[in-house]
């Protein structure tokens, strides 16, 4: 069987880097994207399982790409894990319909939270 | 009560003088180094890594730290602009970018990315504060680190314009194109006070305020050149006559 692939939206390369080893270890496949428009190519080749979706990101924000993956029936159902500095500002209920399932704040979080928010949605 | 109500009045000025948003935004900027440094400490403390794995992580979190430090230091050098008195001199550019790059390259190399100053053939003087145009030019290389592609190089360049009585220092990074929206942000970003990161996207623009302040108190301006991959930040200022006296 293969591994659960996950796509990391981060633009802070080492944080991304943090990410991946992370969840490499707890045995998922997973692969980064600096900003939106990059996320967009690798959802089309990678298929992701899960997205962990920073907010604030290079050139665009998170909303941006949460739009554009709403519009298509293959991608508008993959489960989006948003991980932020801004989570205090952020309801996760008026982000349900863009398909965040879960929101990490970066300034609490342990390193294996991001492991069991994205048990947690698959 | 004479303390508290001091306070008070520090909050609502903010520390650039425009209001308890800067503060906010200040706050907001320095978030995402402190959360990035808790998290490599917290993966470190759990013990789980080989030594070369844990020797990056705390080159990561120092590198980090020292990013953190600089907005810290300019927010307040940026606070005292007004009565602090600031010396303007005749300064030689490219000794200056040469130290900038000096010290910027271990950050880049920690990224994958290099920096280096473009040659040039004759020699400029500008009249500058010193202190002041070496933020403005960290600044301008932290937020190209940001934006340039992996593996991709940073360029300081010294140009001079308007036959010779301006000195342009830009710092260009190649990355993705800026888009129509972000250039129009970055354009206000330039010359308007810095907002809370919830009602401006990508950032407060706090950086790029702090540098129009110093470039102000040197009578100069700073800009952004936008590329098909990617930007260049500059700063403009007056050249210095001494050399042609030469």
């Amino acid at each position: 069987m293969s591994q659960p692939m996950v796509l990391i939206v981060e633009d802070d390369a080492w944080l991304a880097e943090q990410q991946v080893r992370i969840l490499t270890k707890a045995g998922f496949s997973a692969t980064t994207s600096p900003h939106p428009i990059a996320a967009i190519k690798a959802i089309d080749t990678a298929h992701p399982d899960a997205i962990v979706l920073d907010v604030l990101l290079t050139g665009s924000t998170a909303f941006a790409l949460m739009h554009e993956l709403q519009s298509y029936g293959d991608t508008g159902g993959i489960p989006i894990i948003i991980c932020t500095n801004l989570a205090s500002e952020l309801s996760l209920d008026n982000l349900r319909p863009y398909g965040v399932r879960r929101i990490l704040d970066k300034t609490t979080m342990l390193p294996d939270d991001v492991v069991a928010a994205v048990r947690s949605v698959l | 009560m004479s303390a508290k109500r001091g306070t008070h009045e520090q909050l609502s000025g903010g520390p650039l003088g425009d209001g308890l948003s800067s503060l906010i935004a200040a706050a907001h900027e320095l978030k995402a180094p402190l959360a990035l440094m808790r998290q490599l400490s917290l993966t470190i403390e759990a013990g789980e890594l080989s030594v070369g794995e844990s020797r990056r992580m705390l080159r990561q979190i120092s590198l980090t730290s020292e990013r953190a430090l600089r907005l810290t230091s300019d927010l307040t050098r940026s606070a005292r602009l007004d009565d602090a008195m600031f010396a303007l001199e005749p300064i030689n550019p490219h000794q200056l970018c040469e130290d900038i790059v000096h010290e910027l390259t271990p950050l880049f190399a920690a990224h994958g990315r290099d920096v280096r100053l473009m040659p040039r053939k004759h020699p400029l003087l500008l009249v500058a504060n010193r202190d002041l145009l070496r933020r403005i030019i960290m600044n301008f290389g932290d937020n190209a680190l940001h934006y340039a592609k992996d593996d991709s190089v940073v360029e300081i360049q010294i140009r001079a314009l308007n036959e010779g009585k301006i000195i342009r220092l830009g710092v260009r990074d190649y990355g993705p194109a800026l888009s129509t929206d972000l250039w129009r942000s970055l354009q206000t970003k330039l010359v308007t006070a810095p907002q809370p990161v919830h009602a401006r996207p990508q950032s407060s623009g706090l950086g790029l305020y702090i540098a129009s302040q110093f470039a102000d108190a040197m009578h100069g301006t700073i800009g952004v050149i936008r590329h098909h991959d990617g930007a260049t930040f500059y700063v403009d200022l007056h050249a210095s006559q001494q050399l042609s006296w030469l």
